[in-house]
């Protein structure tokens, strides 16, 4: 299995991964993406950063057992997810999911499939602060209802 | 840039106190939101949401002041102008955990000139006022932290403070792929986290429990022995309270055993 796994605080580029990915090999047919932003509206308007937490150890192990679990869906030939933790602003990167398999239609409902689990089961937690103070980010039903499409 | 943006306007080339001619300056909207606290004893704090202070409404007459004073900052503070303010509100938060009032005001203007001026005047006459109004009972209130949060408009841009970095990015001291597990307890004993909100929410980000103060050795022993010892762990109890042992999800019936690592946290939110 080709998985790999990261948990960073620093930035990454929207190429993160095709590199490692896609080096010395000729029998990938199609890579698909995911990058996750920091929007500037969420719970309120005025959404000014965020700070990331998460469980060291666990994300990681969280995350690598969604990948196998993708990889024994589909046929793939690599998985790559890097999730940022820490202090956060809007239109900063916050996650992406490269996929790559030999058709398209694997590569797109993996990566579909491993955002929906990295959203509803990686320990990760979100603290928005906005003009009106600092919360946490609280669950959404219909990220629930997103992962139990799976099922 | 960075060097004009260094110099104090309110000196003249002189070094001279100058009150700034704002006459060519373009009208645009104006808002500042300014933030400060009192810190008072549990007791004062109790009879002021009560309501039983000798001098009444306290927060009703603190809010009337700080109004009152972001109107009149030009005549406290030299070199400023006098403003047509079209918007002030002064909210009150009581803190009960960590024994104070929280003050915010925003003051807003279409004009030439920035209102953090009046902001920060209007939480430091409400702080004063709340001094004033609760000092019979209390003479060892502090006011603290009076400071500016956030302004929009003018020609030097908006200004927002950064968050305070106390909490801390990631939870634990464990190293990335590793479970924690510390120094080797006495006798046995499991390791306990709250993270995320719910480290907030207990005010502890972990502990050590004897597992002989365990009434069974499980998740809803652990949550049991834990809400006895302070009524702020019964929110483990709560439904979206989850859990972990050892990193692996576990639910209350799940068995625990000494050195084990247990997290409880919220609901995730990543992504």
């Amino acid at each position: 299995m080709n998985i790999q796994v990261r948990i960073q605080s620093a930035p990454f580029s929207l190429l993160d991964g095709y590199e490692q990915t896609l080096a010395q090999r000729t029998d990938i047919g199609a890579v698909v993406s995911f990058t996750g932003l920091v929007r500037d509206f969420n719970e309120t308007p005025d959404v000014t950063g965020l700070t990331l937490e998460h469980y060291p150890g666990m994300t990681e192990r969280t995350l690598e057992r969604i990948g196998e679990e993708a990889w024994q869906r589909w046929s793939l030939q690599a998985v790559y997810i890097v999730h940022r933790v820490g202090y956060l602003t809007p239109g900063d990167p916050i996650v992406r999911v490269l996929v790559a398999s030999a058709h398209r239609r694997e590569a797109f409902e993996a990566c579909d499939f491993i955002m929906d689990f990295l959203k509803t089961q990686a320990p990760f937690w979100k603290k928005e602060h906005s003009s009106n103070g600092e919360y946490w980010v609280k669950e959404r039903t219909t990220d629930m209802q997103d992962a139990a499409r799976w099922a | 840039m960075k060097s004009d943006n260094m110099q104090l306007t309110h000196l003249n080339t002189r070094g001279e106190a100058n009150m700034v001619d704002v006459g060519n300056k373009q009208e645009t909207r104006r808002e500042a939101v300014a933030s400060g606290r009192i810190m008072m004893q549990p007791e004062t704090l109790k009879l002021l949401s009560d309501g039983k202070l000798p001098k009444g409404d306290v927060i009703a007459t603190a809010r009337i002041a700080g109004i009152q004073a972001a109107k009149r900052t030009h005549e406290l503070i030299p070199l400023c102008h006098a403003l047509a303010l079209s918007k002030v509100s002064v909210e009150f938060d009581i803190d009960h955990e960590a024994g104070c009032v929280k003050v915010t005001a925003l003051c807003r203007l279409n004009g030439r000139t920035g209102v953090e001026m009046e902001a920060l005047t209007a939480v430091s006459v409400a702080c004063l006022t709340l001094y004033d109004m609760c000092k019979a009972v209390d003479k060892g209130m502090r006011i603290e932290a009076v400071q500016l949060e956030s302004k929009q408009g003018g020609m030097r841009g908006d200004y927002q403070r950064e968050p305070s970095r106390a909490a801390p990015i990631v939870t634990g001291e464990g190293a990335t792929g590793e479970v924690t597990l510390g120094e080797r307890c006495a006798s046995p004993c499991v390791r306990v986290k709250f993270l995320a909100e719910l480290r907030e929410r207990v005010g502890a980000s972990d502990t050590v429990l004897d597992l002989k103060q365990v009434p069974s050795r499980d998740i809803a022993g652990l949550k049991m022995a834990l809400s006895q010892q302070d009524r702020r762990f019964s929110v483990l109890s709560d439904q979206r309270t989850l859990c972990a042992i050892n990193q692996v999800m576990a639910n209350d019936a799940a068995r625990i055993t000494d050195e084990d690592e247990v997290a409880f946290f919220p609901p995730v939110t990543g992504g």
